[in-house]
C-alpha cells in the first residue's frame, strides 16, 4: 500500500523527467558522445594507414591544413554549394509549378500525388542505381534516346564526362526531390484561407497579380521551409553520387560528403578526416538554426504553418 | 462548512494574477455559479477546486479536510468540460464507464450504473456510438453522465453550455436544474452568461479581476448588487449608472437632475435598471424629460435609448410605443425603491 | 481536360525510370544488353531466385527488416514519452532542448559515422546489427519527438484533465488515454521511421561490412565496372523499394507532417 502511494506520487509529479530524460540520455550517449570524440580526434594525427600516427595531440595543425593547404576540400565545398543552390532552385521552380497545376486543375489530387511520391520514397542508393542503369554508356535506355535524337554523340558516356556528369547528377536529384517540393507547397496552398483571394478578385486583380500579391506572400513561410529543408538535405548528398560515380571522373563529382568519406575510409587519415566531418557538421548546424528560427521561432512555439492535402 | 476557499491566490508563470485572495464558502447540495467576464478568474477558481491547477497561495478545504495539494482523483469530484473532452477512441458507453473502470468497480456494477445514469440523461440509445457521431447536445449529456456516474460529491462544470446553439442551451439549462434537484449533489458551474447564472444558481459568486465581488442568491445579486460592477454586469440591458454629485438633496449629472433623499452631499453614482424606469404619458413633478434617440422593438418590450444633452439612458418598457419617433419627448419616472447608489471611488454600494 | 492529359503524360514520363528498373528485373541478360531499349519482351523470373537464393542475398532482406524494426521500436519507445513532455509541460530550456533534437535529426551522417565507427570498433559492435540499429535510432528518435509532439498537441488538454478527474495519475493519463488517442499518428510515425531506416545507406555501409549487411549496403557491391548483372541488380532494387512504396501509400496522409518536422500538417 505504501509503495503504491509512492508510485502514484511519482506518476503524478515526476512524469516529465521520467519520460524525457531517457531519450536525452540516449542521444547524448550515442550521438553527442561520438561527436565530442570526433572533435577531439580533429586535434590529433590519428591515421590508420601510416605508421607512428597513433593519435598524438597536434593542436590546430589539421585545421591549418584545411584552411591553407587543401585545395581539394575547397573544390568539394564549392562544388557542393553549386549543387545545393542549383538543385534547390530548379526543384523549387518545378515543384511550385506542378503544385499550382495540381491545385488549379485537378480536383482529386490523391492518386496523382501518390504516384508522384514514388521517387522521393525510394532509397537514395536505389535511385542512384536506377540512373546508373539508364545512363550506362553501352545499353542505357536514356543514353540510347539521347543519341537517337542527336543530343549526344556515339562515344559520349554521360557519367564518364567531367562536364556532363555534374548536371546529370543534379537532374537526378531534381527527379527525386521535386515531388517533395510539390507535396509541401500543395499542402500549403490547400491550407490558405479563401478570403484574401476573394478580396483580391473583388479588388479587380488579375490572376498573375493575385499570384504575385496574395499567393506568394501567404506561402512565404512554407516556401522558406521547403527551401531550407531541401538545402540541408542536398548539402548532405552522398548515396547517389557514391554509387553513380564515387566522386569521379577525377574529382569532378567529389562533393563534401564523398571527400570526407575518402579521407576517412579510403586514406584512413582520421585526424584530418574528423576536421572535414566537423566542417560539414558546422554548415548543416548553421542551416539548421536558420531553419529553426525562420520556421518555428516567428511562428510561435510548435505552431504549424499550414494544414493540408488529402 | 462544506467547501471553502481560504485566501486562495493564483499567479501564473507569466505574472498574470488570476485570483487574488479569494474567500468563498458554500454548503453541500448547493448549485453554485461562478460568474464573471473573461479574465475574472472564475475558471481558475473551478480548476483549483478540481485540482487541475495548483493555487499559489491559500488553501481549499472540503468537509474540513484540506485538499489543496491532492491530485484530482483523490478529491471525489467530477467535471464537465466546455468542449466535453470525450475520449474519441471509446464508445459512449465506455466513456461513461471509464471513471468506474479506473476505480476498479466490477463489471456488473459498472453496467447497471452506466445504464442508470444514461437513463436519467436520456442517452440510452446512443451508448454504442462514438463521440464523433454525436451532436453537440448529445456529447454534452455524455460528458455530464461521465462526470456523475460514480456519484462524486461535487460536480464541476466549466461553461458546459457555451458550445451549444441557443435553443439547445435553454433546454439543457432547464435539464441541469432538474438534474440537480433530482440528485442533490453539489454543482459548481462556471459561466460568463448572467442569464444562466440567474436561472441555475442557488447562489452566485460574481468574480471580477480575480476578486470576489459578491456572493449571494440570484435575487439579491439582482436587487442589491454589492458593487457597481455587479450592478452593470447583471441584467440586460445593463443598468444605467450615472456619475454625478448630490448637493442639497438633488442628484446632478450634467443637466440631469433628480431629487433624492437620505444621501449626503458629495460625488456619487446613481444606478437605475432600464426595466424599472417608468414611462409617463405627461410630465409630473416626479418625471424628468428626455429626447428619444433610438427606439428598438424587442417584442413584447421596447428599448428606448433616450438623451438629455450629454446624459444617455436605456429604458425598457412594455408600453405600446406606436406614435413615438425620434423627435418625441419622453417623460421618465425613477421610483425611489429602484435607485442604487455606488461610491465613485471604489464602486461599493451605499447602504 | 487537356491539362489533365498533359499532367498524366508528364507523370508517366516521370515514372519511367522506376518502371524501367522493374522491367529490367524481369529481363534476360540478352534482352538487357540489346542495342535498342526493349519495351516488349518475354518476362523471366530467373533473376529473383538467382540473386536471393543462389547468391544468398536473402539474409540481407532479413537484416534490413531487423534493423528497421528494432530502430523503429527503440525510437518510438524513447521518443514518444519525450514528445508528450514537450507537448504538455513547460520547463526552462525546453525550446533549446527541442532544437537539440532537431540537430540530431539533421546531422550529416558522414560527420557522425566516423567517430561512431571508431567508438563501436572499440566496443566490438561493428558488423553487428545493433550498431546500425543504434545509429538509425539517433535520427529516428528525433523524428518521433518532432512528429508526436504535434500529434499530442492536437489532442485538447481537457482530455488529460478529464482523465485525471476520472481518476488517473498523470502517468496513467499518458499511457491509458493519450497513447490510444494518438495511435493513428503513432502508426504513421512508426511507418515513416521504418522507411527511413530501411532506406538508409551510409551508416549501415560503414558500420556493417559482412554478416550484418542490409539490403542497401548490398547494392553497390553488385555494380562492377564491367559485367554488372543488371537483371539481378534490378531484382535487388525492386525488393528494396516495392515494400516502401506500399508503405508510402499507407502513411500518405501524414507524410507531409513527417517530412517537414511537423511544420506543415498533413
Amino acid at each position: 500500500m505504501r509503495t503504491n502511494r509512492i508510485i502514484e506520487r511519482v506518476l503524478d509529479h515526476g512524469v516529465a523527467p521520467l519520460l524525457l530524460v531517457p531519450s536525452v540520455i540516449l542521444l547524448f550517449v550515442i550521438l553527442l558522445g561520438p561527436f565530442l570524440y570526433m572533435v577531439w580526434t580533429g586535434f590529433t594525427d590519428l591515421h590508420y594507414a601510416l605508421p607512428n600516427r597513433d593519435g598524438a595531440f597536434v593542436g590546430f595543425a589539421n585545421f591549418r591544413r584545411l584552411m591553407q593547404d587543401d585545395p581539394i576540400f575547397w573544390h568539394s565545398f564549392w562544388l557542393t554549394m553549386k549543387f545545393v543552390f542549383g538543385v534547390v532552385l530548379v526543384e523549387f521552380m518545378f515543384g511550385l509549378g506542378l503544385a499550382l497545376l495540381l491545385f488549379h486543375y485537378i480536383k482529386q489530387h490523391r492518386f496523382i500525388l501518390t504516384l508522384l511520391l514514388v521517387p522521393m520514397m525510394l532509397a537514395p542508393i536505389a535511385v542512384g542505381l536506377i540512373w546508373k542503369l539508364l545512363l550506362s554508356g553501352d545499353f542505357g535506355m536514356f543514353t540510347y534516346y539521347l543519341r537517337y535524337f542527336g543530343l549526344a554523340d556515339q562515344q559520349t558516356s554521360i557519367l564518364g564526362n567531367p562536364s556532363l556528369v555534374m548536371p546529370a547528377i543534379m537532374l537526378i536529384d531534381v527527379w527525386q526531390w521535386t515531388p517533395f517540393v510539390t507535396l509541401v507547397i500543395l499542402a500549403g496552398l490547400l491550407s490558405l484561407p479563401k478570403e484574401p483571394f476573394e478580396a483580391a478578385i473583388m479588388d479587380g486583380a488579375r490572376p498573375l497579380q493575385i499570384f504575385r500579391d496574395v499567393t506568394l506572400p501567404l506561402l512565404r513561410p512554407i516556401i522558406a521551409l521547403v527551401l531550407l529543408l531541401r538545402g540541408i538535405d542536398a548539402f548532405k548528398e552522398f548515396d547517389k553520387v557514391f554509387i553513380l560515380t564515387g566522386g569521379g571522373p577525377g574529382i569532378s563529382t567529389e562533393m563534401l560528403s564523398i571527400y570526407t568519406y575518402r579521407i576517412n575510409f579510403r586514406d584512413w587519415d582520421l585526424g584530418y578526416g574528423a576536421v572535414c566531418a566537423f566542417m560539414v557538421y558546422l554548415v548543416v548546424l548553421i542551416m539548421c538554426s536558420v531553419f529553426y528560427k525562420a520556421v518555428y521561432w516567428n511562428e510561435g512555439r510548435s505552431k504549424t504553418v499550414g494544414k493540408a492535402a488529402s | 462548512m462544506a467547501v471553502s476557499y481560504n485566501q486562495i491566490s493564483k499567479v501564473f508563470g507569466d505574472g498574470t494574477v488570476a485570483l487574488d485572495n479569494l474567500n468563498l464558502e458554500f454548503e453541500k447540495g448547493e448549485f453554485i455559479v461562478l460568474l464573471g467576464p473573461s479574465g475574472s478568474g472564475k475558471t481558475t477558481a473551478c480548476r483549483i477546486l478540481a485540482g487541475l491547477e495548483e493555487a499559489t497561495g491559500g488553501s481549499v478545504t472540503v468537509d474540513d479536510l484540506e485538499v489543496t495539494s491532492l491530485p484530482p482523483r483523490e478529491r471525489n469530484m467530477g467535471m464537465v468540460f466546455q468542449n466535453y473532452a470525450l475520449y474519441g477512441h471509446k464508445t459512449v458507453y465506455e466513456n461513461i464507464a471509464y471513471p468506474l473502470r479506473i476505480r476498479k468497480i466490477d463489471n456488473g456494477n459498472i453496467d447497471s450504473r452506466v445504464r442508470a445514469i444514461a437513463k436519467v440523461l436520456q442517452i440510452e440509445s446512443y451508448l454504442d456510438r462514438r463521440p464523433s457521431q454525436l451532436s453537440g447536445g448529445q456529447a454534452q449529456r455524455v460528458a455530464v453522465a461521465r462526470a456523475l456516474v460514480w456519484n462524486p460529491e461535487i460536480c464541476l462544470m466549466d461553461e458546459p453550455l457555451s458550445n451549444l446553439d441557443a435553443l439547445l442551451r435553454l433546454e439543457t439549462r432547464t435539464e441541469l436544474k432538474r438534474l440537480h434537484g433530482d440528485l442533490g449533489q453539489t454543482f459548481v458551474f462556471v459561466t460568463h452568461d448572467q442569464e444562466e447564472a440567474m436561472t441555475l444558481g442557488t447562489r452566485i459568486a460574481v468574480l471580477n479581476g480575480g476578486k470576489l465581488a459578491q456572493f449571494d442568491t440570484p435575487r439579491r445579486v439582482y436587487h442589491e448588487p454589492a458593487t457597481r460592477f455587479v450592478a452593470e454586469f447583471i441584467g440586460r440591458p445593463a443598468m444605467n449608472v450615472l456619475d454625478g454629485e448630490v448637493a442639497g438633496g438633488v442628484f446632478r449629472s450634467g443637466t440631469f437632475e433628480l431629487p433624492v433623499t437620505g444621501q449626503p452631499n458629495g460625488p456619487v453614482a446613481l444606478g437605475v435598471r432600464p426595466e424599472q424606469i417608468l414611462l409617463q404619458e405627461a410630465p409630473t413633478d416626479q418625471t424628468v424629460s428626455f429626447d428619444l434617440d433610438v427606439l428598438e422593438l424587442v417584442e413584447p418590450d421596447a428599448l428606448m435609448f433616450v438623451k438629455k444633452d450629454n446624459t444617455s439612458l436605456v429604458v425598457r418598457v412594455m408600453h405600446d410605443t406606436t406614435g413615438l419617433d425620434r423627435s418625441s419627448q419622453i417623460h421618465l419616472e425613477f421610483p425611489e425603491h429602484t435607485r442604487h447608489f455606488f461610491e465613485i471611488s471604489d464602486g461599493r454600494r451605499r447602504s | 481536360m487537356a491539362m489533365v492529359a498533359t499532367l498524366i503524360a508528364i507523370l508517366i514520363l516521370f515514372l519511367t525510370p522506376y518502371l524501367w528498373i522493374v522491367m529490367t528485373s524481369f529481363k534476360t541478360r540478352l534482352d538487357i544488353l540489346s542495342d535498342a531499349p526493349l519495351w516488349f519482351f518475354t518476362p523471366t523470373s530467373e533473376n529473383y531466385p538467382t540473386i536471393f537464393i543462389d547468391k544468398n542475398y536473402l539474409p540481407l532482406v532479413w537484416n534490413s527488416m531487423i534493423v528497421a524494426s528494432f530502430s523503429t521500436i527503440l525510437s518510438l519507445a524513447f521518443g514518444t514519452p519525450a514528445a508528450y513532455v514537450f507537448a504538455r509541460y513547460d520547463f526552462p530550456g525546453k525550446e533549446d532542448l527541442f532544437f537539440f533534437f532537431l540537430t540530431t535529426r539533421m546531422a550529416p551522417p558522414i560527420s557522425i559515422v566516423v567517430p561512431m565507427f571508431l567508438l563501436f570498433s572499440v566496443l566490438g559492435l561493428t558488423d553487428k546489427p545493433i550498431a546500425v540499429i543504434l545509429a538509425h535510432t539517433t535520427f529516428n528518435v528525433s523524428l518521433v519527438v518532432w512528429m508526436m509532439r504535434g500529434f499530442f498537441a492536437d489532442i485538447p488538454r481537457e482530455i488529460d484533465e478529464a482523465a485525471m478527474m476520472d481518476g488517473h495519475t498523470r502517468g496513467g493519463t499518458f499511457l491509458r488515454v493519450l497513447l490510444p488517442l494518438a495511435a493513428p499518428g503513432l502508426a504513421a510515425t512508426a511507418v515513416l521511421c521504418f522507411i527511413l531506416s530501411w532506406n538508409e545507406f551510409l551508416y549501415a555501409f560503414i558500420l556493417v561490412a559482412f554478416e550484418g549487411r542490409t539490403l542497401t549496403v548490398g547494392i553497390p557491391g553488385l555494380v562492377t565496372p564491367h559485367g554488372t548483372l543488371w537483371g539481378q541488380v534490378a531484382a535487388v532494387a525492386v525488393v528494396a523499394t516495392l515494400p516502401i512504396i506500399f508503405f508510402t501509400f499507407l502513411v500518405q496522409k501524414h507524410l507531409v507532417r513527417g517530412l517537414t518536422f511537423g511544420a506543415v500538417k498533413g
